[in-house]
This record gives structure tokens, sequence and C-alpha cells, in this order.
């Protein structure tokens, strides 16, 4: 065969024609922004003309790497103390998410507790609600007068003044977090153990081994790897976190490698915020690189899954009230109750003072009055709410419509192919976004659409921009799910339209998509939800024009108008909630299944 | 493998000519050669161009612009956003050729001028009819209004001023009773630390310092500026986000201790909604806080120029600057906008606080933040 014969052969079958499209369009918008935000660690910037003494712009320098990394006390207060806090806050977020996560995983999958139903649905709203929701409520609850002001309402219902390092600073952010992604672990692992084959367990028991036994000898060592991919796969997470710690940690000064990068990138250094996302970019890829290790060392225990049709729930026995009652009282408290705050606060006039008198409906329905907040009405008759929102709703609809197609075709494309190394490299692009924390992709993003660049004009302040970081950056969660999709497929349902003549797109739309339509589904549904509740990568490239609510809620949080922030708080929980219900009860797609599988 | 290698080949391609491209490429906005239009004509101009964009670092914009609004029949989107911020958006913005603000209201006289004014992305339009009024100082960058902030404390228990010297603040008495904005959060803040840094401030607070004492200062740092700096900071000074939640948890009643802090004295404002009670000081030594300028300039590449130009005018008349002459804390550079009944003129503060210096400011500011990341965090 000749050459010319071999690539018509090649490109005859659709799914090569989809995967060296992705190839290329996911190098040019992972890698490439990779080399641009390097260039951009060792030029001037307009604003580092005041530092870089006798500079101009877009010289050539290595101040932001010297100060960055070795200018003495300099670099240790911009960058090695962050550093260090973000490893200990996030090291310690995922043992709480992990070891909470962990449990109510193996008690809805694996004890006879009450009310499974109830809290296996409840406990996902925390990550289903934007991750600030719980800082954001913590503030109101336990906000302290030293540095907040007026007290919150845990001061104000027990007179009892809360702790600084109780209010603020790291000792919240890890409950915080570790809440907020302790749904996630328990998707993860709930669904290992969802899977994993009771055989082995029931053995043990047929073999009079006790509960103990069966758990550290045959369970543990079963979730293992899971586990510890888990573990990696949150502390990324928590590591790209940026709100929580925006919300929390600024009072007292406590500063993580985000909240430098959005200090620095929006101050007059933004050459060392580059470098501080480069520094994110190699812990994340780190990251993923040991957690491939370890998934490949699962695969050897994947040989005993295979489901069991009886497993066998652990009794709880006597504790089995009380661990029930316990644990929906507890998933009402982080789930429920911020949700109660929001609107406590939204509420009320003067700041502190929860008496009837002091109620409002100002900050929802009020004309604007310039002696609170600065003139602007409330928030139901506020024409910017609006825009904010419909942006919002726009911005995730287009987003999660991109990144669900496209990682439907990636999904079809890579099994199809697996094996190739095409497919290995497409399937590693597409997940690459994932480990990059969402501020420092937003950063590269910045650096390279902000001016002209080959063919495409600058993005800066688009529409365009935002849809596109939004896309690649739930591109993983979207393939995740095409992938386990068609993994479920027989490769004989295609082949049947094949035969007949049908065309490939036809048999997308006509038979693929239609049989595997809930998992299909879930990889629109995640980027949806997501998008409608990212703070942080919208922050840096978001302009006025484009505001979201998110980013609307950030500013008016930092202009300490806190009413407005709470009701909007409020209106994004409840679009999300009210969007993932009607869609999980409409289709059958879920979030669990985008990430789980 | 071959068509990895074609795909490294296409991508090493691409990246080269990234770089070789550059960032050349200006494109030219609309930027009419405009005579000078009379009113009326300005008016039918802006009328048929039917809307305008603004970025503010002043909240009430949001007012003005309901107002001019019904006024004109022009629609107005108004953003409030950082100083900051809005210098950061406006240079990619304008530099980039892309449709954003028509005109702004800018605050951060170094970083203005630096980053805004220098390379042309800012231009200055002072109204025809304004310019017989506005003193010939504030015509260029034509400045919209001069905002304080001053030394405010809680006079819940008494309005008597609670220091007369600045050195007072380094004493234990006030650990952690002092509220100030984050200097990395807002320029201005940034601006006026960096201005008592030189020679001529530093050698007012060497002598406050003996006048307060009578001993001589021993320093630690580079001089009086900065000495007073880091004792201020290092003495539990609180650092907040906004100057709003800074004056409620100054302002708000039932402390058991007297605070104080250093905000917008336009704050002042909230004392009867939300209940505050708060009193400005004006004879501290050697200054009772700072005062800086906002500007107000046309973009470069305006898409509506007409409206911005009108907005602009409106905005420089008693009425178009209600929304902050209704309060104490905000000065026109029109004169004859009187200021607030309860307010004193510029004249006042003038000798009272700290100006900027834009000369200044660009060459120290960077050193001054750096100065003030390592004694903060």
């Amino acid at each position: 065969m000749t050459l010319g014969n071999r690539v018509r052969f090649f490109f005859r079958k659709p799914h090569n024609v989809i995967l060296t499209i992705l190839a290329v369009s996911l190098a040019f918008l992972t890698l490439l922004p990779l080399l641009s935000l390097l260039k951009d660690t060792v030029v001037v910037h307009p604003s580092e003309i005041m530092s870089v003494k006798g500079s101009k712009m877009g010289d050539l320098t290595f101040f932001h790497w010297k100060k960055v990394f070795s200018d003495g006390e300099t670099s240790m207060n911009l960058f090695y103390k962050p550093l260090w806090n973000t490893i200990r806050v996030s090291l310690w977020s995922c043992l709480i998410a992990i070891g909470l996560g962990g449990g109510v995983a193996w008690l809805v999958t694996r004890s006879d507790m009450r009310w499974k139903p109830f809290v296996s649905t409840v406990f996902i709203f925390p990550y289903i609600m934007p991750s600030w929701t719980l800082a954001m409520a913590w503030l109101n609850f336990f906000r302290n007068r030293l540095i907040g002001g007026a007290p919150g309402l845990f001061t104000a219902l027990t007179g009892i003044e809360t702790a600084d390092w109780f209010a603020y600073g790291a000792f919240p952010i890890v409950v915080v977090l570790g809440l907020h992604y302790a749904p996630f672990a328990y998707i993860l692992i709930g669904g290992i153990l969802r899977n994993m084959d009771a055989n082995l367990e029931e053995a043990a028991v047929i073999l009079k081994a006790g509960r103990l036994k069966i758990l550290s000898r045959i369970t543990l060592p079963i979730v293992m790897p899971a586990v510890l991919s888990t573990f990696l796969l949150v502390f990324s997470s928590c590591m790209s976190a940026f709100a929580v710690p925006a919300f929390l940690g600024t009072p007292v000064r406590f500063q993580v490698l985000t909240t430098q990068l959005y200090r620095t990138l929006n101050g007059l250094n933004p050459g060392y915020g580059y470098i501080m996302a480069l520094v994110m970019i190699v812990i994340g890829t780190g990251i993923l690189m040991i957690n491939q290790w370890i998934i490949g060392k699962r695969k050897s225990f994947t040989t005993v899954t295979g489901k069991s049709s009886n497993i066998s729930f652990a009794r709880l026995k006597a504790m089995r009230a009380p661990i029930s009652i316990a644990l929906v009282a507890f998933v009402s408290l982080i789930a429920i109750l911020p949700l109660v705050t929001f609107a406590i606060e939204s509420f009320i006039m003067a700041p502190g003072d929860y008496s009837l008198k002091n109620l409002t409906l100002q900050f929802w329905v009020g004309k604007g009055s310039e002696d609170i907040g600065g003139g602007e009405p409330g928030i139901l008759l506020n024409k910017y709410i609006y825009l904010g929102l419909w942006n919002s709703v726009k911005l995730s609809v287009v987003v999660a419509f991109v990144a669900g197609t496209v990682g439907a075709l990636t999904g079809y494309a890579v099994v199809k192919a697996r094996g190739t190394k095409l497919a290995s490299l497409v399937n590693n692009l597409a997940f690459f976004p994932y480990l990059m924390p969402s501020m420092a992709f937003a950063a590269i993003y910045l650096s390279m659409f902000a001016k002209r660049n080959l063919f495409i004009p600058s993005l800066y302040g688009s529409f365009a921009l935002l849809v596109l970081v939004g896309a690649v950056k739930y591109l993983p969660f979207a393939s995740r799910a095409g992938m386990n999709a068609m993994l479920q497929l027989s490769n004989e349902i295609e082949e049947a339209g094949l035969i007949v003549g049908i065309p490939w797109w036809k048999r997308m739309t006509r038979i693929i998509f239609p049989i595997q339509k809930s998992s299909f589904l879930s990889g629109y549904l995640l980027p949806f939800i997501s998008c409608m509740r990212e703070l942080a990568l919208f922050v840096l490239l978001i302009v006025p024009a484009n505001r979201v609510l998110t980013t609307m809620l950030f500013q008016y949080n930092e202009k300490g108008w806190n009413q407005y922030a709470n009701a909007i708080n409020l209106l994004i929980v409840l679009i999300v909630l009210v969007f993932n219900t009607v869609i999980n009860k409409a289709t059958g797609a879920s979030i669990d299944k985008g990430i789980g599988g | 493998m071959k068509k990895q290698m074609i795909i490294v080949a296409l991508l090493t391609a691409t990246a080269m000519s990234v770089f070789a491209m550059g960032t050349k490429e200006g494109s030219s906005g609309a930027a009419p050669a405009e005579k000078a239009m009379t009113h009326d004509e300005l008016v039918a101009a802006a009328r048929a161009e039917g809307k305008v964009v603004v970025y503010s670092i002043t909240s009430r914009i949001a007012g003005a612009a309901t107002e001019f609004e019904k006024l004109y029949g022009i629609k107005v989107e108004a953003s409030n956003l950082k100083d900051g911020e809005l210098i950061e958006k406006v240079s990619k913005e304008v530099g980039g050729g892309i449709q954003g603000a028509d005109f702004v209201i800018c605050q951060d006289s170094g970083r203005v001028y630096g980053q805004l004014i220098a390379p042309g992305f800012l231009t200055n339009y002072v109204p025809p009819s304004m310019k017989s009024i506005i003193p010939a100082q504030y015509q260029n960058p034509l400045t919209f209004q001069l905002i304080n902030k001053v030394f405010i404390f809680n006079s819940e228990r008494s309005t008597a001023p609670v220091i007369k010297n600045v050195w007072e603040l380094t004493e234990p008495k006030w650990k952690g009773l002092v509220q100030f904005k984050d200097p990395k959060a807002e320029g201005v803040n940034a601006n006026f630390l960096t201005m008592i840094t030189s020679p001529e401030w530093s050698a007012k607070l060497d002598k406050a310092y003996q006048d307060l004492y009578g001993k001589k200062l021993a320093l630690t740092t580079k001089n009086a500026g900065y000495e007073w700096i880091k004792r201020f900071f290092q003495n539990g000074l609180v650092l907040g986000n906004s100057d709003t939640t800074i004056s409620e948890n100054i302002g708000i009643k039932g402390q058991p201790q007297t605070t104080m802090g250093l905000f917008v004295y336009s704050k002042k404002r909230f004392d009867a909604k939300k209940n505050l009670a708060l009193e400005p000081m004006t004879e501290v030594a050697p200054f009772s806080g700072f005062i800086y300028p906002a500007f107000v300039m046309l973009t470069k590449n305006a898409a509506h120029p007409a409206s911005a130009r009108l907005f602009i005018e409106y905005l420089l008349t008693a009425e178009g600057f209600k929304p902050w002459s209704k309060d104490v804390g905000s000065y026109s550079s029109n004169p004859t906008i009187p200021v607030n009944d309860d307010d004193q003129p510029v004249s006042f503060w003038a000798t009272r606080l700290v100006p900027e210096d834009p000369q200044y400011l660009f060459e120290n500011r960077a050193a001054v933040e750096e100065f003030v990341n390592n004694i903060t965090y």
C-alpha cells in the first residue's frame, strides 16, 4: 500500500478523523498556552516598569524568577510560606474529605443504616453548591467582633465570642474544604464499594472471620488504590481552591498560592503570578503521574470485580438508630443550614442585629439608596443582576454543550481506537486540564489570548474566551462520561448499523447516543453545574460586559455588601439545585456518573 | 508514529510563529477628528449613538447613570471596579483593540500615568463649557473629584478626638484596635504609604515623633516614614478588604473598647441607616489622613465618544454630581459645586492630608509595596 492509500484508509474511519482533529486542537489549547505562560515569566509587563528599574515593556528579564525563588525574606513571604500553607491545608482537607466521604460511603453501601436515600441525596449537596457556600455560612455563623466587625449568628445566639483561629484562617479553611470535597470522595469510594465483588467478604464470613478482620484484611486492601487515587484528586482540587481561602483567610492575612496568584496578577507584579501558576501546574502534573501509576497498579485488582447479586449488609445492631439519626442530622447541618443563614443574612439591615425590627426587604426588592451599599437596588430589581444571571446561564449552557459534545466524541473515538498511541495521547490531553488549577489555567489563557496570536484575534473580554476556557477545563468530566458510556456498549450494535449502510452521524444520533442517553447526558450535566458555580476560572477573565453571577457575588463580598452577596448566593444555589434535580429526574443523568463511573 | 511526528512538527511551527509575531497589532478605534461641537450637536450625536459604557471606581456612578438615562434617553452600562482591576482591564482592552469602556473614572495616579496615559490608552477631554470654570491644575488629566480618607473613630462614648499624633497609633494602647484597608487591595492606600516615605513627609514624621516624646527617633529602617509604617502595621493593625466593612466594624455601637480606622470619609453617610457612630479627626500631627484625585477620561477606542463626552460634561455639573455631593467626603473639581454642608472645602483638607505625587509614586511604589508585604505576611 502506498503512503497516500494508507492515509486515505486511515481517515476513512470516522474515529480516526476525530482523534486527529482532537489531538491537534487539544495540543493547541493545552500545550501551546503553556509555552506562552513560560514566556510571560521572563518578560516585563506594563505594570512592572515600576519595579523593574530602567526597563521597557516586553524586555527580557529574570527579575520575577529571582524575586519569587531566591530573594530572602521577600521570596519567603511571597512564595514559600503560601506554598507551605497550601500543602498543609490541602493535606488536612483531604484527610477530612476521605474520612468523612469514605465513612458515609461504607455506611450507605455496606451497612443496614436507615434513611439511605435521604442521606445519599443530601450528602452530595455541598459538592453541587458553590464551594464558597460553606465558607460564607461559616462567616455568617462564627465571625467575631475583633476582625469581622458585627458578630455572627453564633455569638448573637449564645453570647460566646469565637476565637480568631476558629473564625478565620487555616482551621475553618480545612474544615470547609474537607466538607466540600467529602461528597467527591463519597462518590469515588462509593462507586468502588458498590462494584466490589462481595464473594470475598462472604467467603470470609463463612470462614467465621470477625467484622473488623474482614474490613482490615479484605475490604480496605481492595479499595485502597481507589482511596489513594481519590486522595490525589481531592488534594489537587483543594490546592486549586480559591474562593474558600479568599473568604476565610484574608482577615488574618493567611495566604495560599491561589490567593497570591490573584493578588499578584491584579497588582503590580503579574510576572510573579505567572511563575506561581507554573509551579501549580507542575505539582498538578506530578500528581497525575502518580495517580496514573496507582491506577495502573489497580488493574491487577480489577480482576476481582463483577457484581455479586446479594451483598450482605453489616449489621450496626444497637448503633443502628443512633448512627442513622446522627448522620441525618449532620447531613442536614452541612447541606441545609447554610441556606437558612443566607436567607436570614439577606433580610437584615444593620449588621449583627437579628431582632425582628431590623428585618428588611431592601436587599431583595428595595429601591437603591446611597446610604446603604452604593445606591444599588435590591437584587430582584437590579438590571445588572439579570444581566449576570443571563450571562451565567448562557455561558453554562454553551460550555456544557461544547464540552459535552466534544467529550462524547472523545469517548467514542478513544474507545474505538483503544490501544493505539493516538488514542492514549488524546485521552491524556483531554484529562490534562483537570490537573491545572482553575486559576492557573485562567492565567495562561489570559497570557495567551489577551493579544493577537496567529490567526486568532485578541479574545480578551469576549464571550468566546469564557466558553473556550470553560469547555476545555470541563472536558475531562465529559470525556470520562463519554468513555464510560462507550465502554458499556458492545461494538456489534454499531457494526449492525454499518452493515446496513447507515452513515456515521446517523449511527451516532440514532443508535449510540439514544442507547446510552443518561450516561452521555451526565457528561453535559457536570460541566453545566460546574460552570454555574465557577469563580476561580472566570474571575481573571471576566470584563464588566460579560460578568457572571459568581464574579458579581465575589465583588459584592469584597466591597462588604454582605446582604447582597448572601442574596445572590442563595439565588445561585437554588438555580443549581433546581437544574440538577430537574435534569436528573427527567433524563436519569447524574453528576456521580461523570466523576465516579 | 508518523502522525505523531507530523503533529509535533505542526506544534513547533505554530509555537514558533506565536513568538515571532509579537504583539504589534494596534487596532485603530473610532476617534473621529472632533471639531468643537455645540452642545446641541453633541446631544444629537450622543442620541444617535444611543448608548455609553463606563468603568468607574466609585459605585455611586449607578445613581448618576439612572439620572443621565432619564435626562437624555441614552442607555448607560456602568460598572464599578477596583482601581487596580480597572487599570488592568483598560490596558488589556484598549491595548488589544477590544471595545470596552467609552470612558473611565479611575484613580491611583502613579499607575494611571504610567500604564494608561503614557501609552496613550486614555485621552483627555475637557468639555468646552468647563474650560473656564475648572481650575487649570485639574484640567490635564481632567480630575473628576477628590476623595479623602481620614482617621475616624467610634464616637459612642465621646466625640473628643482620641489621638493628637500619628505616633500614638504605634503604642500598645491601640494594639489591635485600628483598621485600614489592605494596601494590596487598593492602590491609593499603597500610594499613601509610599508618599509618607518621601523626604518631605518622613521629615515631618520625624519631627512629630520628637514633639510627642521629646527624644530622637531611633531608626531600624530607611527613614521615619518606613519606621512609622513598620510600627503601625506591627501594632496589630487589622487589614480589611473594604472600606464599607471597616466603617461598620468601627462605627457599630456597644463595643467594649474605642476603635478607630483610616478610611473613606464619605462612609460617614452610613451613620443614620446603619446605626453607626463615626467621627473624623482633623487635627492629628503631622497628617489626619490622605487625599487623592479620581480622573475622568475617554478611552482611545471609545465606541460611543459623543455620549461619553456628554456624560462627562453632565458629571461635572451640580446636578450630575448630586449622588456624590449629597454626602460628605467628595469634592468636585468644579469649584461652583458647593461642598456638603457638614463638610469642609478642599482648601481646609489640603493642609491636613497627604496628597499624591504621581512621579514619586511611579518611582517608589514598588519598593514600598515589597516592604509592606514583608512586614505584613
